[in-house]
């Protein structure tokens, strides 16, 4: 019987610690685009609280993850209850007033507006952190020893997520190159750098940062002077580890253009 | 780091990828020309005005000719010393559409103060500044109509004419956006890859330098232009840079001419409206044209936007 109660706090742990680190990304990444305002908890607040509403939020799921981890305290048992079934309320709240927003469980991948399947999680939810109320150990030794009940309640959650078939769909109709943020500069510099046409070239260029970078579509160019005064411009290809790199002379009084070397691909 | 020339950009991107560079310029049909000066004189025939560049030019006044002012007017009433921008035939000599004094006042609602002339301020982006504006009261009601939530935080649009150092907003330029400036809905999924032409509304806007030709565009990456407010649209827009050469067309006139990107357009990007100028197009707004490139391509300053296509040119 404590197999039994004590089997679904490694899910209750491992949900609350994914909780608490898709919001703070969310949080990091998006906070200037207003999709906040679309999500959860921050849907029913005032606009300049929704931050702190949301880092508030995933501290609170953080404490209770390591309580259930660490220690037998029933405090910290009642508190994934109250939590849950406080979680529970808010989406009903967030589904009457708001029935636009997701529920923000997940962060933005939980965009969808809150479903009956998003609700009835976190019912089920509640119900293992109440069953797990009578568990004797603290929750690591049960990490140590998978049990079937466990498993089932693992599929139970799975079934009941919907943001399981937002990132199958978010890997299957990924954006095209040309539309994604691209990786930061820097980045694509040190691509640039270890690729074949840098070798060729750098020992003639003046100095060794472009005088400017600039995104276009699925390439970024670098324009760096040569010692002779001619241009050397690189491309670099935005997608990919190994990404092609493409490079090009052209003179200074030249406004046309007067590609040297043919492409080469790295 | 510093653009030391963007049109140096066009140059060395099209040798390192192996293409044509662009050339700026408008496409087939009968040229029209933007022409800006102040009124020196005006008669029912004949106009004189001083270019930005302190020369004197005459031209002649088309019979079917109108002109704007606030409102419609006959070219002869446009008072002397007032801004003009007009669209002209054959090569510049023959006006056809005077516009007097006219500027866009386009940003997100900061404060509104006033009872009878509202006194608003808006903040029009990290480049343009902040700007306070006068809604006279007989004007109130048309622009109130289109903006329902009239409010700091949500967005303003407006056509109207420049008296002294105020700004005066007449016209609303477009239905207000239901959402917050700083909550644009997300772009559609592509799903098909990228679309090689993009559809949506194209805009004016009278930020621009004096007889500049060119356009600002919302998906210009963030640490190119040191912008933080880039990068958002509401349409599947591709990146792109200051510098590239955008080819606008105006589906209703049905011209198209090669317009370089000189700003960022992050205004533009927060407004996810149509445009039914000659039919309903498709949502967002693609392109922040200056006035000479949109007046060139056929569109009318009052009416604010026209549906347009963009590719790469």
């Amino acid at each position: 019987m404590t197999l039994v109660l004590a089997s679904q706090l490694p899910a209750l742990i491992v949900l609350l610690v994914l909780g608490a680190v898709a919001k703070v990304s969310t949080v990091r990444s998006g906070g200037e685009m207003g999709t906040l305002a679309r999500l959860g908890p921050a849907a029913l607040v005032p606009a300049r609280i929704e931050v702190p509403v949301l880092v508030v939020c995933a501290v609170g799921e953080l404490v209770i993850a390591t309580g259930l981890l660490v220690s037998t305290s029933p405090i910290f048992r009642w508190m994934a209850v109250a939590f849950f079934a406080m979680c529970t309320y808010v989406l009903l709240e967030v589904r009457r007033r708001r029935p636009d927003a997701g529920c923000g469980c997940f962060g933005e991948v939980s965009a969808a507006p809150v479903g009956l399947r998003s609700i009835a999680r976190t019912v089920a939810l509640t119900g293992m952190a109440v069953l797990s109320l009578w568990a004797e150990g603290p929750g690591w030794p049960v990490f140590m020893q998978p049990s079937w009940f466990m498993a089932a309640g693992v599929v139970v959650l799975l079934v009941l997520s919907p943001e399981l078939e937002e990132m199958v769909d978010r890997l299957r109709y990924r954006a095209p190159c040309e539309q994604r943020p691209g990786p930061a500069m820097e980045v694509t510099l040190a691509r640039l750098r270890s690729s074949g046409p840098w070798r060729q070239h750098h020992e003639q260029l003046a100095a060794v940062e472009p005088y400017d970078s600039w995104r276009e579509l699925c390439w970024r160019f670098f324009a760096f002077e040569r010692r002779d005064g001619a241009d050397v411009v690189f491309a670099v290809y935005l997608s990919g580890r190994r990404p092609a790199v493409r490079v090009a002379v052209v003179d200074h009084e030249d406004s046309g253009a007067l590609p040297v070397y043919t492409p080469v691909s790295a | 780091m510093g653009y030391p020339s963007v049109e140096r950009r066009r140059v060395l991107a099209a040798a390192a990828l192996g293409r044509e560079a662009g050339v700026p310029g408008s496409g087939e049909g009968d040229p029209l020309r933007a022409v800006m000066g102040d009124i020196l004189d005006i008669s029912p025939h004949l106009i004189t005005i001083e270019t930005p560049e302190g020369a004197e030019e005459r031209l002649v006044i088309a019979p079917w000719a109108t002109a704007w002012h606030g409102g419609d007017q006959a070219p002869s009433d446009l008072p002397v010393g007032s801004t003009v921008i007009m669209r002209t035939l054959r090569d510049g000599r023959v006006v056809e559409r005077l516009w007097a004094d006219i500027t866009r006042l386009t940003g997100t609602i900061l404060s509104v103060e006033g009872r009878k002339d509202l006194s608003v301020q808006l903040d029009c982006g990290p480049h343009r500044g902040r700007r306070t504006i006068v809604i006279p009261y007989r004007a109130t009601g048309r622009i109130m109509v289109r903006h329902a939530r009239f409010e700091p935080g949500f967005l303003f649009d407006a056509i109207g004419i420049r008296k002294g150092e105020a700004s005066l907003a007449l016209l609303p330029a477009t239905s207000q956006p239901a959402y917050p400036a700083r909550a644009v809905p997300a772009p559609p999924p592509a799903y098909g890859g990228l679309q090689s032409r993009v559809s949506g509304t194209a805009t004016w806007s009278d930020v621009f330098d004096e007889e500049d030709r060119g356009a600002a565009y919302p998906m210009v990456e963030r640490s190119d232009v040191d912008c933080p407010d880039a990068e958002v649209s509401c349409t599947g827009l591709p990146y792109l840079a200051l510098g590239s050469m955008l080819q606008v067309r105006n589906i209703c006139t049905d011209r198209s001419a090669n317009v370089p990107i000189v700003a960022c357009g992050c205004v533009a990007g927060r407004f996810c409206d149509r445009c039914v100028e000659c039919d309903t197009s498709p949502r967002g707004r693609i392109a922040e044209l200056s006035p000479f490139s949109y007046v060139e391509l056929g569109g009318d300053l009052v009416k604010g936007c026209f549906n347009a296509q963009i590719g790469l040119g």
